[in-house]
């Protein structure tokens, strides 16, 4: 029977990673996702889950470990934030050029010296160009149903990349929402065992990913199942849809899109309040819709150029920087790139908020949809980025 | 075909190792793996990069793995966990790692896999310098030895590195020598029949770092045994057993065979002397005593 009780985003990863029946398990600690992690040495303690967890002494060992595990024919699983992604770096790199379908959990969190406990984006941007698929969650069921619709997609064998599954810290990872657990036997239907195609670590019988030689010939075929990877992301949300009765729209979510001159485009728990304040906007007549980037790679940039035309602004949200860069956030740049060669192609707004993990409050939203709408009046973008936070917008509601 | 490359290839036919390796000539890597591999058996993986990266480790015949050099143990207790969720359990795996590997970059990662007495042999193939990247020091290169790093000779001793992991109470520690090739193989087939972390410390010659005629790569490493600066023993259970010669040649004979020696002044070699005399005797004394308790 299908469970439903509230839930805090890690207990629900935990149960993602439960259900998708998960073999080996190396992790190490580091807030927001301890809980996480410690949700599944319980399991594991009572029996309810069948898997090997490897008490790694750092992130570092904790992606090599994942790295063997998954070569020698386990699923595997593994979580950190912040400090452990970046410390995790040097193996993070390997799974991509490996094919190693690894799902890890990403639970945001901002980096020293000046991020605290609470999230940003930047520990998993920093990720972006890896290979890694990139997958934002906006709550606990959404979080749950990303993991087992990741491995889906990770171990499609004309993907076979890893998967982040990324969600704020505090925000998801700690904030208990209404989440419907599956039944073991559906997640089993949708998800058979684990099998790579290509690796075999059995004497007698083994075999490695043949190598074609050459970085350029590698970095080429991660990026070409990067491109694969659009299309079935988005058949498997479909085909999950069909199973489980829920579906996040694939790659992009258009919210209270319609008939609107410009939208907000948000990524991670910031889209929730997002969703309230463009809906009580939309009421009082304002043209504005809200755009949720849920896959971050591979970047869709198709989609969005088919979708650019019915927009005069975009307004990315992005709750990251790139300090010295050409200008703007991460995503505002790479949605800048996805629509440079389009003839009738939307402005471009950029807002910095949330850094450190920091409210991102109903007030900042309104006034970000406000400055887009002024922006399409005017017919020009006057300064690259908005530096939201440094501005005194006021009570927050 | 001579008669001599016939014999050779049928020698390696028949083992778990190619004949012909880019390794240098008189390098101990080679060597050290051929003996190893006919101990350990078919049903053996080996994860992790010796000395000198994948120079001897394409040479293995049975699966290996490995993915960067400071990758210690890491991959390895991954595998082994795969393993076990598979229900697989007649694989010995075998994790390898150099000097640096070991005693610098990956030695965290070394307690942790023993402090988890990860069902594994890791071994430290320890040619004393970080010889791939052209002769820098590690934690495992000897006193008062040069290296392009340490120019007028290394200012600290070697790490005791099989002691500091005999102190993490794992069921096998050993020290061997590929001068010593009985000692060697029997070893490892007891290590091989052991359940748990097990450690395998081997110093093998490199005469292109330690810069000495390759044609004496033996000699020279039998001299760092018989002269006790690099003793053989056992530690089964915490318990200590040595496996070689009481009595000990002079240190100078060993420093006088290599050239990365001559940077060290007559007061150093003194000092080792001692050093090494008064390591010996220790040893001696703890002969066939428990260590740790």
């Amino acid at each position: 029977m299908v469970q439903v009780r509230m839930m805090e985003g890690n207990e629900a990863a935990a149960y993602g990673a439960m259900l998708s029946r998960a073999q080996v398990v190396p992790a190490y600690p580091i807030t927001p996702q301890t809980e996480l992690i410690s949700f599944i040495a319980q399991f594991i303690a009572e029996g309810r889950m069948k898997a090997e967890y490897i008490k790694v002494e750092g992130e570092h060992t904790a992606m090599a470990a994942a790295i063997g595990a998954s070569a020698a024919g386990a699923r595997v699983f593994t979580a950190s934030s912040s400090q452990g992604i970046v410390f995790m770096e040097e193996p993070l790199w390997m799974p991509p050029g490996m094919r190693l379908p690894i799902n890890m959990c990403i639970v945001n969190r901002s980096i020293a010296p000046t991020g605290g406990l609470r999230p940003d984006h930047n520990d998993s941007l920093l990720q972006r160009d890896t290979g890694w698929i990139q997958l934002y969650c906006e709550n606990s069921q959404e979080v749950m149903d990303t993991i087992i619709m990741g491995y889906k997609i990770a171990e499609n064998k004309n993907i076979y990349l890893p998967v982040a599954t990324c969600y704020d810290g505090y925000f998801v990872s700690a904030t208990a929402s209404k989440v419907e657990v599956p039944e073991q036997k559906d997640v089993d239907a949708f998800l058979p065992p684990y099998k790579h195609d290509w690796y075999s670590l059995i004497p007698g019988e083994s075999k490695e990913r043949p190598s074609r030689g050459g970085s350029a010939r590698n970095r080429y075929e991660v990026q070409q199942a990067n491109e694969r990877a659009k299309k079935i992301i988005e058949e498997v949300d479909k085909e999950y849809a069909k199973t489980f009765g829920r579906t996040y729209d694939g790659m992009i979510e258009e919210y209270n899109c319609d008939s609107s001159d410009v939208v907000l485009m948000t990524m991670g728990s910031m889209t929730g309040t997002a969703r309230d304040v463009v809906d009580d906007l939309k009421k009082n007549g304002k043209s504005v819709g809200l755009l949720k980037l849920r896959c971050f790679r591979p970047f869709p940039t198709e989609e969005f150029q088919q979708l650019a035309h019915k927009y005069h602004v975009i307004g990315v949200v992005d709750r990251n920087t790139s300090t010295g860069s050409a200008g703007g956030g991460i995503v505002s740049m790479e949605l800048a790139r996805a629509l440079y060669h389009l003839d009738d192609k939307p402005l471009i707004a950029n807002f910095h908020v949330g850094l450190g993990g920091t409210d991102v409050t109903p007030r900042q939203i309104e006034y970000m949809a406000d400055k887009t709408l002024e922006i399409m009046k005017l017919g020009r973008v006057s300064e690259p980025v908005d530096w939201v936070e440094l501005k005194d917008l006021g009570p927050v509601m | 075909m001579s008669e001599l490359d016939r014999r050779f290839d049928d020698y390696y036919a028949k083992r778990k190792f190619y004949g012909g390796n880019s390794c240098c000539p008189g390098c101990g890597g080679p060597l050290f793996w051929r003996m190893a591999m006919e101990a350990f058996g078919p049903r053996t993986i080996v994860y992790g990069i010796g000395p000198c990266a994948g120079c001897t480790m394409r040479s293995i015949k049975l699966p290996s793995f490995n993915i960067h050099f400071s990758f210690v143990a890491d991959g390895a207790s991954g595998i082994l966990a795969a393993f076990r969720a598979q229900g697989i359990n007649d694989i010995t795996v075998i994790s390898s790692a150099g000097d640096g590997g070991t005693a610098d970059i990956g030695l965290g990662k070394i307690s942790a896999a023993a402090e988890r007495n990860e069902n594994m042999i890791q071994v430290c193939i320890d040619n004393e310098a970080y010889m791939n990247t052209g002769i820098q020091k590690s934690g495992l290169t000897p006193y008062g030895s040069w290296t392009t790093t340490t120019p007028l000779g290394k200012e600290a001793p070697k790490k005791d590195i099989p002691l500091i992991l005999a102190a993490h109470h794992i069921p096998y520690v050993a020290t061997v020598s590929v001068a010593y090739p009985q000692d060697l193989k029997k070893k490892f087939e007891v290590a091989k029949e052991i359940k748990g972390f097990r450690y395998i410390h081997v110093v093998i010659p490199c005469p292109t770092g330690w810069r000495f005629d390759p044609a004496k790569s033996i000699e020279v490493t039998k001299l760092g045994v018989d002269t006790w600066l690099w003793p053989l023993y056992e530690i089964k259970d915490s318990v200590l057993h040595l496996n070689m010669k009481k009595e000990a040649k002079p240190v100078k004979e060993y420093l006088e065979t290599q050239q990365r020696f001559r940077v060290m002044k007559p007061d150093q070699i003194e000092w080792l002397q001692k050093e090494t005399d008064r390591r010996r005797e220790e040893l001696l004394t703890l002969d066939g005593k428990k260590l740790f308790y």
